[in-house]
């Protein structure tokens, strides 16, 4: 979605959530499994040996201001526990999650239920509504706690809800409504209270294929107006790609690689990542800046944008020999892609 | 290891060891018989003479009723106010004209457009009024709705603080558990001292023995909320508060009115005992057609009790209804409130408020006389049989428990049975137990109990578990079944005891009858349900290996379906113990007449003691099904 974010020395700057260090040991002696894991023991010794089971092992991560954040992998690899340390569902072992410089991790009762009203919002896996409110009264009921009166409550989530396509349906149950409108409630509630930060656990996998990607559509043009930081747990590594400014994969509850989907998918970190992209095809996820050669001076007989897939000027390369031009998005040359760098990449798709 | 191990030692050890406790029962039965047999019961001297003070404290209370701090600031306001509620409400049900109270019956409910709910309580009025019980209907109708509204009220906050906090839970189950195992009568009598005689008593007994399924399924329902639900309240800053009322709440409120229908059939099951303490209501005909051997009358009675039970329960469950179902215009409720309050105005001014005496109990009076045919023409049939019982099982079994056994060889039995079932501390339990009660001075009535109660109970499982295994094999069986057990179940249990008598005179073979009519109910839908959920899948493999049906039953349905059934044969236990006070009433003697008695004569030291013994049997009972149904358990499963 958005561009890169900027990071020098791997900092980001403005960041809205910081993972520092967060830990999550599931067990009744937490600490004498952190060290052993300290240590270097995986997670199945640890277990054995202390009846432990490292959840989350040492994660560090920030999300910028407007970014979507993914992360991904496959079950029991620690995401959920991941995301609701994040949100401070459940509280961490070790480690700390800032949020907007706020400590989560230590903020007393009070404190958190203000900051949950004021920047957070969740939507689940298994959607989590209210079945015995209406679908206006779901989607109002974060404005509901706040204390936001009926009238100007139904207003709001009125407009959410025709926002995310579901205009005509406010008065029905959530048990009437298919899978797929049932999660446009849950996301319409979530947007409805105007977060800053929006936690997403697997919005989707519960949904048909077609359906999951009308809603995975609808995030991503949701998410053009709106430009909300999100972070979004998913086990679908083409969700991932399609989705995601920056990818994290995750594995037996740690990051293998955090990067875009052109960084992991041209630069694996590691074979557990190279399986995932392996599958992938790379000229529909790499973009003319990636496969470039940066130049400022060459003229190519035809101009592509850095952000074109190679898939979309493939047929140019194969009218004419000559290379193309890449420009940036106020149309200034910044390099050149010829037959060469495509036949390299294709050829490593093998 | 070496390969030439005998294989046989390791056999014969388990067989030995199998051998010992046997052998230490034999032992320790020959020994302890030989060594007292000379002794005469449970020795006299040693009884704590519980009564006494007991007795004083009654009289110390009825001495003191008006003056002590206890009452004038404790029982008595709080009598008073019950007693205040039930007056109210009573007075005000006998205040509406007849057809205005059927009409706000059915009105009740149709408001969130339950209509069937709503007819089904208004033609369950209207019998009361048919049958000429009008008055007494509404009398049960006022205690059993007073009665019900404060386990509510207690209920349900107890129930959620349960499923908030594990602590409250673990305090709560056990006294949970030992409220429902002790027979609700036991509750009558320290009631009766504490609130006098009359509807006090009997709804605080109601309350007490009512409240645990509302507690327990209200802890059940909020826990049952989904976790996502409950995250997504939180996540959007709900205080626990906000949580609680607008999410785990209202999600759990069926099963809370699941809890709720529980408490109103078990409140039914009260009305008829309450009599015993003074309660006014459809008790006292149920115990006059007892006397008068009516059947008919009685079991028209008994059906206006459930009636009532079936208007409460429809109109509670529409009062707890949400908004969820589209409500009736506003205007039409408007000009429907209009109408009933102009019908009210004229009803009230013109004096049209008992129901229209057309129809009496007579009308069931046929049944008397074919009850008493039966009793002419089947005595072939029920003489011998009740001859047989009394003669050849009762008399002798109690006989040889209290005179030939010594009773250190029963206190030496029980704690054998406790420690095979379960280890020395169910031994050391059941010990203590039966000492108490000897202690007491209840040996001998206990006994006499204990040989009734097993003789029911025995009878009572020889019937269910067939019968549940027949029903949980044919769907069919069990669609027959299914309104019939509901019957017995509802009827009041006194109703069917009416018969029972005519047809088998005074003794403890009607008591017996009552009892396993009663009592085969939750035997047979637990059988059921046990051999139901035996995976099919096993029993297939079973079947391909080639085996009978009969093999497949033996071999399979029944030993993975025996601890449910255990569990069946425990609920079949306590039904027959909280049946031992109606059995006393019909001249079954033991701890059921003493009850009654008791509380008759304000015996309160006496009905302390066969309140006691009671419980204690109660609980030595449940225990040892208890740990049975466990045993039966394949290890590791659940
Ligand atoms: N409350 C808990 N107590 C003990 N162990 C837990 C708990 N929650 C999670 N775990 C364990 O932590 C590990 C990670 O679980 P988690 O639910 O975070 O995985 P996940 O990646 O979200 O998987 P899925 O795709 O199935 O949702 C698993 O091994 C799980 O068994
Ligand atoms: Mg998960």
């Amino acid at each position: 979605m958005g561009s890169h974010p900027a990071s020098d020395n791997g900092q980001i700057i403005d960041p809205v959530i910081t993972v520092d260090g967060m830990w999550q040991v599931f067990g009744v002696k937490p600490e004498p499994a952190i060290e052993m894991a300290r240590r270097g023991a995986g997670r199945a010794t640890v277990l054995q040996e202390t009846g432990c089971t490292i959840a989350v092992r040492d994660v560090h991560f920030q999300v910028r201001r407007g970014e979507t954040f993914v992360v991904m992998g496959l079950s029991g690899s620690g995401k959920s526990t991941l995301i609701r340390g994040t949100a401070r569902l459940a509280d961490i072992t070790l480690g700390r999650v800032l949020l907007d410089g706020e400590d989560l991790t230590a903020m007393d009762a009070e404190t958190l239920r203000r900051v949950r009203r004021e920047k957070m919002s969740m939507v689940f896996q298994h959607f989590g509504l209210f079945p015995h409110r209406r679908v206006i009264d779901n989607v109002a009921y974060g404005l509901e706690v706040q204390g936001v009166d009926k009238k100007e409550r139904h207003r709001r989530a009125l407009e959410v809800i025709e926002t995310v396509g579901l205009a005509g349906w406010g008065q029905h149950y959530p048990q009437q409504l298919s899978g797929g409108m049932q999660q446009r409630v849950g996301l319409a509630r979530a947007l409805a209270v105007d977060p800053e930060v929006l936690f997403f656990d697997e919005p989707f996998s519960a949904l048909d294929p077609l359906i999951r990607r009308d809603m995975q559509d609808e995030l991503i043009r949701l998410q053009r107006d709106l430009q909300r930081t999100i972070v979004f747990i998913t086990h679908d590594f083409a969700e991932a790609i399609k989705l995601g400014d920056r990818i994290a994969i995750m594995k037996d509850g740690v990051f293998d690689q955090v990067g875009t989907a052109a960084e992991l998918i041209s630069n694996p970190a590691t074979d557990y990542v190279r399986e995932f992209t392996n599958d992938i095809p790379k000229v529909k996820v790499l973009t003319a800046r990636d496969v470039m050669e940066v130049t400022t001076t060459g003229s190519g007989w035809r101009e592509v944008r850095e952000t074109d897939t190679v898939e979309s000027f493939v047929p140019f390369l194969l009218d004419d020999i000559r290379p193309l031009t890449v420009v940036d998005d106020t149309g200034r040359p910044i390099g050149l892609v010829d037959r060469a760098a495509v036949s390299r990449l294709l050829g490593s798709d093998r | 290891m070496s390969v030439a191990a005998p294989t046989a030692r390791p056999f014969e050890t388990t067989t030995v060891q199998r051998a010992i406790p046997w052998l230490v029962l034999a032992v320790g039965i020959i020994g302890l018989q030989i060594a007292f047999g000379w002794v005469d019961g449970f020795p006299a001297a040693w009884d704590l003479t519980f009564e006494t003070p007991i007795d004083d404290a009654g009289a110390w209370m009825r001495a003191n009723r008006r003056s002590h701090w206890l009452f004038t600031g404790l029982f008595s306001p709080l009598s008073g106010i019950i007693d205040g509620a039930i007056d109210a409400v009573g007075g005000f049900l006998a205040w509406l004209p007849w057809y205005v109270l059927i009409a706000l019956v059915f009105l009740i409910p149709a408001r969130v457009r339950q209509f069937r709910a709503g007819a089904v309580a208004a033609f369950a009025l209207v019998y009361c009024g048919l049958i000429g019980l009008w008055e007494e209907s509404l009398e049960t109708l006022a205690l059993m709705s007073v009665a019900v509204f404060i386990a509510v009220l207690v209920g349900v906050p107890l129930g959620v603080w349960g499923a908030m906090n594990h602590r409250v839970e673990a305090m709560i189950r056990p006294v949970l558990d030992a409220m429902q195992t002790i027979p609700a009568f036991v509750y009558f009598l320290p009631l009766f001292m504490l609130f006098g005689i009359g509807n006090v008593p009997a709804a605080v007994a109601t309350i007490i023995y009512a409240l645990p399924p509302v507690v327990r399924l209200t802890t059940l329902g909020v826990k049952r909320v989904s976790p996502q639900a409950v995250e997504a309240s939180r996540m959007f800053g709900s205080t626990t508060r906000q949580t609680l009322l607008k999410v785990q709440l209202p999600m759990a409120r069926p099963t809370i009115l699941t809890g709720l229908s529980q408490t109103i059939m078990m409140a039914l099951g009260i009305v008829v005992l309450a009599t015993l303490v003074g309660a006014s209501g459809l008790g006292s005909p149920v115990l006059q057609s007892l006397n008068q051997r009516r059947t008919g009358r009685g079991i028209a009675a008994g059906l206006a009790i459930v009636a009532v039970a079936m208007v409460l329960d429809r109109i509670w469950r529409s009062l707890a209804q949400s908004e969820r179902t589209a409500r009736i215009d506003r205007r039409v409720l408007g000009w429907t409130a209009i109408g009933l309050a102009g019908a009210t105005a004229i009803g009230v001014a013109l004096g049209w408020v008992d129901f229209p005496s057309v129809w009496t109990p007579s009308l069931f009076d046929p049944m008397d006389q074919a009850v008493t045919w039966a009793r002419d023409n089947l005595s072939f049939l029920t003489r011998p049989f009740s001859d047989f019982v009394v003669a050849s099982i009762y008399i002798p079994a109690r006989d040889f428990l209290t005179d030939t056994a010594a009773w250190p060889v029963l206190v030496f039995v029980v704690a054998w049975v406790g420690w095979m079932l379960k280890g020395w501390r169910l031994a050391v339990f059941a010990v203590a137990g039966v000492l108490t009660i000897g202690l007491i001075g209840m040996w001998e009535l206990s006994i006499d109990t204990l040989v009734q109660v097993i003789i029911a109970s025995v009878l009572a499982v020889a019937v269910a578990v067939p019968l549940g295994v027949w029903a949980g094999r044919r769907p069919r069986v069990e669609a027959f079944f299914g309104p019939i057990l509901d019957a017995l179940q509802t009827v009041p249990s006194l109703v069917y005891i009416i018969p029972a008598v005519i047809l088998f005179t005074v003794g403890i073979v009607p008591g017996i009858i009552a009892t396993v009519l009663y009592a085969i109910v939750p035997g047979i839908r637990i059988t059921a349900l046990g051999v139901r959920q035996v995976p099919t899948e096993t029993v297939e493999a079973s079947r391909t290996f080639g085996a009978t049906p009969r093999q497949t039953m033996f071999g399979v349905r029944l030993p993975l379906a025996a601890p449910t059934i255990m569990a069946g044969i425990n609920q079949v236990i306590m039904m027959v113990l909280a049946m031992v006070i109606i059995t006393g009433l019909v001249g079954a003697g033991a701890l059921g007449f003493e009850t009654v008695r008791s509380l008759q004569r304000s015996l309160f030291g006496l009905g302390f003691e066969v309140g006691l013994a009671l419980v204690v049997i109660a609980m030595i009972l449940d225990r040892f099904t208890e740990a049975a149904a466990e045993r039966l358990q394949p290890p590791g499963g659940h």
